[in-house]
């Protein structure tokens, strides 16, 4: 099922009440509940937040992923249970025994994932993508041609129709967008990986000692370019969108339940990442050899 | 946004569980047990909409069932309990009133929802 989205913008007292989460006001408006176990991720925003211990908990047990937002207003945290599945210990045992063929034939399914999903995104808009489809194909194991970058750098390019645009975390907006995008899907990604038993830090490819989030930044190359289209679709309808205001933050928050074809069915985006996660376990298990990633269109 | 991003939680899918009930409540224990009855409903994510009828939002059919079967499970030996399921849609034509004024309709429940 889908869970919902709780976004917090304006001061509040968050505590909890017969299982479900409570909101009081500091003024007159009445308080407003909502089930926990319906909850799926909540976004603190703003710094006159209070939070009860004895909510984190129940939240955190139903797997909900808290994520934190820093002075400005750009998520920077994420709150995930310790043990998010009854085989945890196993689970993570196959993780970590995986070999290193296995991850780098992981990787390379990844990256022909990422490079599809790119290469369809840029066709919607009638861009030629022959030199994406050749890198999609030609992509080897552990991607030792780095097909990913070169794959990248046309991509960017070519996605918005904004001469001075450069993916670049402090660049230019679009890219104010594309990180606050990028951090919800990385919350929505690491959330289904610890629900499935995986350690978010252990990852496939990335394995920067300083990034705790290494394997849900490997699994997340391939639903980036629903990120993107997102924000495609806020640059070609929006007049203006330098500043992350709360009706932009609506459409990147709705991210969770965008529709993605997965396995032939579609379904919205925060399901199919469970499917990707356990499809991952599987490989690490060795009880199949292919992750399942969504396909754009 | 586009409506075609999200064709998956249209207003025809997600449903709105509604649950009336009358149970006795003459002895010391029906009391109990009516009680009990009700706590377990707002455990469960119902709402009172009105005394003795509680609803709740479900964003599947098969969440509905869920819940419903919850209810199932928890049913008090005596008294009378209905369980109705209706579209979101259908639950947001509903006309309501307070005295003979228009009452303020509560917003169905969106995925994503801003405080």
């Amino acid at each position: 099922m889908i869970k919902r989205t709780l976004f917090f913008g304006n001061p509040a007292y968050l505590s909890t009440k017969n299982e479900q989460l409570v909101v009081s006001f500091p003024d007159d408006q009445p308080e407003k509940t909502v089930p926990i176990e319906d909850i799926g991720m909540v976004v603190l925003e703003h710094p006159q937040l209070t939070i009860t211990n004895g909510l984190m908990g129940k939240l955190v047990n139903n797997k909900v992923a808290i994520v934190s937002c820093n002075g400005q207003h750009l998520p920077d945290g994420i709150l995930l249970p310790m043990h998010g599945h009854t085989e945890q210990t196993e689970r993570i045992r196959h993780q970590l025994d995986a070999s290193q063929p296995l991850k780098k034939n992981l990787w390379q399914q990844t990256v022909t994932a990422k490079i599809k999903n790119q290469a369809a995104l840029l066709a919607d808009r009638e861009i030629p993508v022959q030199r994406l489809n050749h890198l999609s194909k030609s992509v080897q194991s552990g991607d030792t041609g780095n097909n990913e970058a070169q794959a990248a750098a046309y991509y960017w390019q070519h996605i918005f129709d904004l001469p001075d645009f450069n993916r670049e975390q402090k660049g230019i907006p679009p890219n104010n967008l594309l990180n606050y995008g990028y951090a919800i899907l990385r919350a929505i990604i690491a959330r289904a990986l610890v629900s499935s038993g995986l350690m978010p830090q252990v990852g496939i490819w990335h394995r920067n000692k300083y990034n705790a989030y290494c394997l849900a930044d490997d699994i997340m190359e391939p639903y980036r370019p629903f990120v993107d289209m997102v924000v495609r679709h806020i640059v070609e309808t929006e007049d203006t969108y330098e500043e992350l205001n709360i009706h932009l933050k609506k459409e990147l928050l709705s991210i969770p339940a965008l529709d993605v074809r997965i396995d032939g069915q579609k379904s919205p985006l925060m399901v199919a990442a469970s499917r990707t996660t356990n499809s991952l376990f599987e490989c690490f298990a060795g009880i199949s050899r292919k992750i399942i990633y969504p396909e754009y269109g | 946004m586009d409506e075609h991003f999200y064709s998956r939680l249209n207003q025809y899918r997600s449903l709105w569980v509604l649950v009336f009930f009358d149970l006795p409540t003459d002895t010391k224990k029906d009391r109990k047990i009516a009680s009990g009855f009700r706590k377990k409903l707002l455990d469960d994510g119902f709402s009172m909409f009105q005394f003795s009828i509680y609803m709740r939002f479900c964003a599947s059919r098969e969440n509905a069932d869920v819940h419903i079967k919850r209810i199932k499970k928890n049913l008090p030996p005596k008294g009378k309990v209905g369980i109705m399921t209706i579209t979101d849609k259908q639950f947001g034509m509903m006309e309501m009133f307070y005295g003979n004024k228009v009452a303020e309709k509560e917003t169905p429940s969106q995925q994503l929802e801003l405080f």
